[in-house]
Order: structure tokens, then C-alpha cells, then sequence
């Protein structure tokens, strides 16, 4: 009887756990995106063609452009060490607070190596650093300083 | 001066800190009263010195003194008094001091508790938890000396008295009241925590593992829990109101950092009930409420480190390095203690049944330890997925909202069912009594809410059906409690029904205030089932004169108009609102454009909100050009987020039942 019992319990941890297990690990794997920086991703091109993906760099200054009357926003991720871009299309969604140019920005979505394209379901922009070009009415002299 | 003055306050808690931990432990080493009276005086000691600290802090910031660094990041001279002092915690290093000020209130509370207690019982219990207090706080003091790489004094001045112009000002996303409470009511919450994992070591360290230790803590994990949940639904709210994208929630780091010390604390909250009736569960008690406390620092860690991306613009620093070892070294303290102590661990009790109180309680445990691991696996997943074959990865907010949908509803369902099951196991009696009744209603409620959807248009919408049937079940099941208990109590008192339920309350505030509490989950659930799965979500770009539709209102946009703030420039769209072709008012949503915030800054958004009963419309905007009123293009997004109003209720609810529950005085003459 007692042994039963605690037969039972162990079934039931078991189960319990190895469903846990079983569900993330397929949630995992179906949802989990690959994370490029733009030259990364410009050199794998067609090994993550169709693939949703995150990228991650700066927006490309100059290129940037809000077309209000259709909705869309298109601008170029640059890297952060080299002059690779990755072209970033956003659709029927508002721009995100402090997107300007030289900024650091994050992008989410499905790559299409043909163009160099990703279709972004998802941006997500930062201050580059509070302390940097026009503000140096700001004593900077230490490394330590905090970069949003 | 005041400065400098701050600034010598924070070295000298520094020492205060190594008197207390020092004095705390050699007292009650030789049992010297004095050591440990001086032990404690250290604590107050270090509150009053790092309140001096804080004081002078908060003056730089009145006083727009532009030659303090930490003023100049976050402050700014036209900056309102509300935000000059909220800018406290506005950036990391005045954070930690702020975080380390509520540290010292709690040690002098705990002090202060102690005092009242010992004149009439001499017990030690409290000054053994001291001790690891202290030992946070000289971790926090030497974080803000500035001392060590990567974070700086919060009081220190430029170097060559060098002053700025003006301040920096702070985000302007952040100046808003609920910015004001939300970010200090989560620290709190935090700190608050540390009280019971405290207690928790003391009771190691002392050898008293039994339930006491757990009932001097008891209103402290209450505490915290209520103010976890009350800060967690702030930030919810404010991502709401001021963000624009129409949701609450997006399993981002910083919410889930937030989020996995509730998910600990609650679970500790119910196991701790198994170890005062049962006896059992006593080491894993303290590895929750160690865990939960670790999930604290951890959430630190997460999201000042940088090696995690979140929107949440948290400065990255060196900071991650110092956490992830204190973490590391304290638990490795812990687990030392309860090796020490391992005789005194085991349980008295086993599980009985599998079907069983004690069964309901452990498996609402698992739960909560496995949504807090697994939300823990995805934050972590870009770090997780490196080491494993060394490309960095993340999941999406879907990864999150998929996952935890069974896990959440099979709490759901132990939210009705772990009060009414029977203690040591479940019997034929039991279950026909307490459970056939509420299973049936709640077979109904899923029916019901089955048909409704499937009229509306959705055919077989499973999880809102179990969802459904879960709720409606855990209602009749706990009110079944309340109406049973009343009915007794009012027979037995001669009373009425009412009065019968107020005593029911008043003699067993926790026990009720806990199912009241229950009743908050339930109506959480419901709101989050309509919130997340039945939103609409529609996105224009329109000019003056057109309309646009969303679910049965149709917005149509009027006018435009600006009006200057004492900070800031606000652009307001005015849109007409139809609901069902009847004109039912007007809805503005604004950008606002702070004139001393970071230079480049953009606008914010301010969307406008409407609500129709608890079902709300939402219109936020992307931009105004300076031609609106010609012809000029405005990107408008309007969202329907039904039910979105049932879950701020829920979580009031919520806080409502912990309020009744803490309301129970702690200490019975059980002691341990």
C-alpha cells in the first residue's frame, strides 16, 4: 500500500515534469529567433533567408524614411564595427519613441536575403549615450559613465 | 557641504555595517548582551548615517547643485519638485542608495520589533536575522561609496569643481505620477523580502528550525507580497497609459525580473502553511524564501548587466558582475547553513495521498517553481542558447504567452480546489460535499462562455473554454466557503447571516482574507483572458475629416490643438467617437514634447483612453506634421482591449484580501 502510494507520487511527478520539460523545450524551438549584428547576418545571407531573426545596431544616419501616408517606416541598420546595412522595413505601426538616427535600435523579424531585407515585426530603440557629441557641456571623464 | 557631508556619512555605514555583522555574531557567540545590544545599536546607527546620505542627496537635487554628477544626469533645474525628488531613483546610482535606505528602515524595524517583544520574552531569533540584514547592507553601502568599478558615488562631485550649466533632466517618459510610486513601491516589495529570507538564516544559524521563525516573518512576506503586486500592476498601468502600444504586459526582462520574486513569494506564502499544520516541507521552505530573495538580486543582475536587451534603457555597467557574485556567495552561505543544520531538517510528516491537501499545496508549489523557471529560461534564453552552440538566440513575447498558459490554468483550477480538498486525502464524502456542486456550475460557465464566443464568431476557443470553466468553478467553490462558514457561525451565535460572515472574517482573517485573494486571481484571469486573446487592433493614417473603424466605434478625426505646459508642449488630435452609429463624445490623444529633457528626445506618446464599462478604446498617435491642419498626415493606431478593466479589479481584489489577511496579528502562542 505504501509502496503504491509513493509509486503514484513519482507517476505524477513525472508526468508533470516531463510535460513541463516537453513544452518548453517545443516552444523553444519553435519560436526561438536567431540574433545577428548586421554584418553577421549580411554574411550567413541565404543560411537565414526566410527566418525570423533579431538584429541588432545602429540606425544608419540618413537612412530613414517616414512615409506617413502609407504607413511605413524604412531605414538601414548599420553595424556597430563595419560598414555592413541591413534594410529594415516596418509597416502599420508607430514609430517608436527616440528613433533618430546614429541610434541604437533592435529589430525583430523575418529576413529576406534577396534584398537584405527584414520585414520588422518588432523595433525597439535606446538612447545611443547621454553623454556623447553635443552635450560636452557636461564634464565626461570617466569610463563609467552610463550609456542608456 | 552637504555633499561632502553625504559622502562621509556612507564611509562611516561602512563601519557601522562591519560593527553590527560583528559584534551581532561574537555576542551571541559568548551570549554577551552587551555585544549584542552594541549590535544592534549599529544597525540604527547605520540607518541614521545613510539617511544623512539620502538627505543630502535629495537637498543637491532641491538645491539644483550642478556640480554633483548624479544631480546633473537625472535632474534639472526646471524640473517640478515631485520629479527633482522621484530623480532620486531616476538613474543606478541613486537607485542603489535609495535601495539600500529602505535596507536600514527594515533593519530598524526589525530592531524596534525585537525591542517590544523582548520585554517580555528574551529570545535571539531577531538578532540572528540581523545579522545577514547587515551583510546586505554593507553589499549596498560599498556599491554607493563609489569605491569600485563601474557605479559612482550618487553624492560626488565633478572632479576639479568643475559645474554644469543645468541638469540633463530626467527621461521624460519617467515623469509622470505612476512613475513617481511605481519604480520605489517594486524596491519596497523587494526589500521587504529580505525580512523573511532573514529570519530564515537566523532561524539556521540559531538551530530553531521549527514554525517560529516562519510566524515572526509571516506578515513580512504578506507585506511584500502586497506590495509586489501592487507595484507590478503600476508598471503595468503606466506601460499602459504612456507607451502606446495598447497592452500591459510583454514578458520583456525587466517585467519578468519583477515578476519571478512574486511567483517565489507566493509560493512560499502557501508551503509555509503545510510547515505550521504538518510539520513538513521545513528545508524547502528555506530554500524558497532563499530563492526568492536570490530572484531579487537577480533581477538586478538581469537587467544592469547588459547581457540582456530590454527596452527597459537601464544603464549597463559592471554592477551584473557584483551581484552575480553576492547572489553566488550567499547562497553558497546558505546552503552551507543547512548543511550544518541538516539533522534538524527533516520532515516530520509525509504525503499521505496523492489526492490530498498537503498534495494541492505541493503541487501549487511545483507550479509556481516551474513558471518561475521557465520564465527564467526564456529571459535567460540569448545566454542559454550561446553556450549551447554558440549562437545567440531570444524568444519573442509568444514564447512566453504560449508557455504558460497550462501551467497558469492548472493553478487556476488550485486556486477552488486546494481549499476545499481534504486534509491527508481526499474521500468519496469530501468530494461529493465540496466539489460536485462547483464542478457542475463551473461545467456550465465553460458551456456558456463557449456559446457566447462561438456567436460572436469564434468556433472552438479551448483555452478561454477551460479558462472559463476554471473560474466559474473556483467562485462556487469559495464562495460555498464563505456561505458554509457563516451559516455555522450565525447558527451557533444566534446572529444573522451578515454578521455571521463578518465574525467568519474577523476570527480567521488570514485564512479568509487568502480566499479572498482567490476571488482577485479568478477575476485577474478573466480580464487577462479578454485583454490578450480578443483585442482589436487597427492602424490608419488619416487626415482632418476621415474616419476610421475599430470593432463597432468609428473614430473621426476633427480637430487639432497645442497648449504649452510649464515643461513641456502639448500637441493634441481631437477625434469624434461613434459607437454603433450614435455620436457618444470625443477622444484627444496627444504627443508631448518636454522642452528639457535629453536635447534629442521625441515626443511621447499620450494616448487617449475611453472606457465602456470594463471594455476600453484606446487611440494612440505616431506623429503630428506641422501641416495637420492642410491636409498633413497623422499615423493613428485605435485599439478595442475588452475586459482590460476587470483586471485592474482583479488585482484590487487581490490587495484587498492580502490587507484583510495581514490584518491577522502574527504571533499565536504557537511558537516553536
Amino acid at each position: 500500500m505504501q509502496k503504491q502510494k509513493r509509486l503514484k507520487v513519482i507517476a505524477a511527478s513525472v508526468i508533470l515534469l516531463g510535460g513541463m520539460v516537453f513544452l518548453v523545450v517545443a516552444m523553444t524551438r519553435s519560436t526561438s529567433m536567431r540574433h545577428f549584428t548586421p554584418a553577421a547576418l549580411v554574411e550567413a545571407a541565404s543560411g537565414a533567408d526566410n527566418q525570423r531573426v533579431q538584429v541588432d545596431g545602429l540606425i544608419a544616419e540618413g537612412s530613414s524614411e517616414w512615409d506617413a501616408a502609407n504607413f511605413k517606416l524604412t531605414f538601414a541598420v548599420r553595424d556597430r564595427e563595419t560598414e555592413a546595412l541591413v534594410n529594415v522595413i516596418y509597416e502599420d505601426r508607430l514609430k517608436p519613441d527616440n528613433f533618430k538616427d546614429g541610434g541604437s535600435v533592435f529589430v525583430e523579424g523575418r529576413y529576406d536575403a534577396a534584398q537584405n531585407l527584414v520585414v520588422a515585426t518588432k523595433l525597439m530603440t535606446k538612447c545611443a549615450s547621454k553623454y556623447d557629441g553635443a552635450e560636452s557641456a557636461v564634464p565626461t571623464d570617466e569610463t563609467s559613465y552610463a550609456s542608456e | 557641504m552637504t555633499a561632502e557631508i553625504g559622502q562621509a556619512a556612507i564611509y562611516l555605514s561602512v563601519l557601522s555595517c562591519l560593527w553590527a555583522i560583528g559584534f551581532l555574531s561574537f555576542g551571541l557567540w559568548i551570549r554577551n548582551a552587551r555585544a549584542i545590544q552594541s549590535g544592534r545599536n549599529a544597525v540604527v546607527a547605520t540607518f541614521i548615517l545613510i539617511s544623512i546620505a539620502t538627505g543630502a542627496l535629495i537637498y543637491g537635487f532641491l538645491t539644483d547643485d550642478f556640480s554633483m554628477r548624479y544631480v546633473v544626469e537625472v535632474s534639472s533645474a526646471a524640473q517640478p519638485v515631485l520629479y527633482k525628488i522621484t530623480a532620486l531613483w531616476g538613474a543606478m546610482s541613486g537607485s542603489l542608495l535609495f535601495w539600500l535606505w529602505l535596507l536600514t528602515v527594515g533593519g530598524v524595524i526589525v530592531v524596534w520589533q525585537n525591542y517590544q517583544r523582548n520585554k517580555q520574552t528574551q529570545d535571539t531569533l531577531a538578532d540572528y536575522s540581523l545579522i545577514p540584514i547587515a551583510i546586505v547592507q554593507l553589499f549596498f553601502t560599498i556599491l554607493v561609496t563609489g569605491l569600485i568599478e563601474g557605479v559612482y558615488n550618487p553624492l560626488a562631485r565633478f572632479p576639479g569643481g568643475q559645474v554644469a550649466a543645468d541638469g540633463q533632466g530626467m527621461n521624460s517618459l519617467l515623469q509622470t505620477p505612476l512613475m513617481a510610486i511605481h519604480p520605489p513601491t517594486l524596491y519596497i516589495g523587494w526589500i521587504s523580502l529580505t525580512v523573511p529570507f532573514a529570519f530564515a538564516v537566523g532561524a539556521l544559524a540559531s538551530g530553531r528550525i521549527g514554525s517560529g521563525w516562519i510566524l515572526r516573518s509571516r506578515r513580512w512576506m504578506l507585506f511584500s507580497w502586497i506590495i509586489l503586486t501592487i507595484g507590478i500592476t503600476l508598471g503595468g498601468n503606466w506601460a499602459y497609459q504612456e507607451l502606446g502600444w495598447g497592452g500591459y504586459w510583454a514578458w520583456d526582462p525587466v517585467e519578468n525580473a519583477s515578476f519571478m520574486p512574486w511567483l517565489l513569494g507566493t509560493a512560499y506564502l502557501h508551503s509555509v502553511m503545510i510547515q505550521e499544520k504538518r510539520n513538513m516541507l521545513k528545508l524547502w521552505n528555506i530554500l524558497l524564501i532563499t530563492l526568492a530573495f536570490q530572484f531579487t538580486l537577480l533581477g538586478t543582475f538581469i537587467t544592469r548587466s547588459g547581457i540582456i536587451t530590454s527596452v527597459h534603457a537601464f544603464a549597463q555597467s559592471d554592477i551584473g558582475g557584483y551581484f552575480l557574485s553576492f547572489i553566488l556567495a550567499s547562497t553558497a552561505g546558505v546552503i552551507g547553513l543547512i548543511i550544518y543544520r541538516w539533522n534538524r531538517l527533516k520532515s516530520a510528516n509525509r504525503l499521505e495521498a496523492l489526492l490530498s491537501r498537503e498534495s494541492a499545496f505541493v503541487l501549487n508549489n511545483w507550479l509556481f517553481v516551474g513558471l518561475t523557471l521557465i520564465i527564467l529560461w526564456g529571459t535567460l534564453w540569448p545566454i542559454i542558447s550561446e553556450a549551447i552552440n554558440g549562437e545567440k538566440s531570444s524568444v519573442p513575447e509568444a514564447f512566453f504567452n504560449k508557455v504558460v498558459i497550462i501551467p497558469g490554468l492548472l493553478l487556476l483550477f488550485l486556486t477552488g480546489a486546494g481549499p476545499i480538498i481534504s486534509w491527508k486525502k481526499i474521500t468519496a464524502n469530501n468530494f461529493q460535499r465540496m466539489f460536485l456542486l462547483p464542478l457542475i456550475i463551473g461545467l456550465i460557465g465553460g458551456a456558456l462562455t463557449w456559446g457566447f464566443l462561438a456567436l460572436i464568431g469564434y468556433t472552438f476557443p479551448l483555452y478561454s473554454i477551460l479558462c472559463s470553466f476554471a473560474a466559474v468553478f473556483v467562485i462556487a467553490a469559495i464562495f460555498a466557503e464563505f456561505y458554509r462558514g457563516a451559516k455555522l457561525r450565525a447558527k451557533r451565535q444566534e446572529t444573522s447571516f451578515l454578521n455571521g460572515l463578518n465574525l467568519l472574517i474577523q476570527r480567521n482573517k488570514r485564512r479568509y482574507g487568502g480566499y479572498i485573494i482567490h476571488i482577485g486571481i479568478v477575476i485577474l484571469y478573466i480580464g487577462i483572458m479578454g485583454s490578450k486573446g480578443y483585442f482589436l487592433l487597427e492602424s490608419k493614417s488619416m487626415t482632418l475629416g476621415e474616419s476610421m473603424e475599430v470593432g463597432k466605434y468609428k473614430l473621426t478625426m476633427i480637430d487639432s490643438f497645442e497648449k504649452e505646459y510649464a515643461n513641456y508642449l502639448r500637441s493634441v488630435i481631437v477625434f469624434d467617437v461613434e459607437k454603433n452609429g450614435k455620436r457618444i463624445g470625443t477622444m484627444e490623444p496627444a504627443l508631448h514634447d518636454y522642452y528639457k529633457a535629453k536635447s534629442d528626445e521625441e515626443p511621447t506618446k499620450e494616448s487617449a483612453i475611453r472606457h465602456f464599462g470594463m471594455n476600453d478604446l484606446y487611440v494612440a498617435l505616431g506623429n503630428i506634421p506641422p501641416n495637420v491642419k492642410t491636409g498633413g498626415v497623422v499615423n493613428v493606431q485605435g485599439y478595442y482591449n475588452p475586459l482590460i478593466g476587470v483586471v485592474w479589479i482583479g488585482v484590487a481584489v487581490m490587495v484587498l484580501g492580502g490587507i484583510v489577511a495581514i490584518a491577522e496579528k502574527s504571533e499565536r502562542s504557537r511558537e516553536a
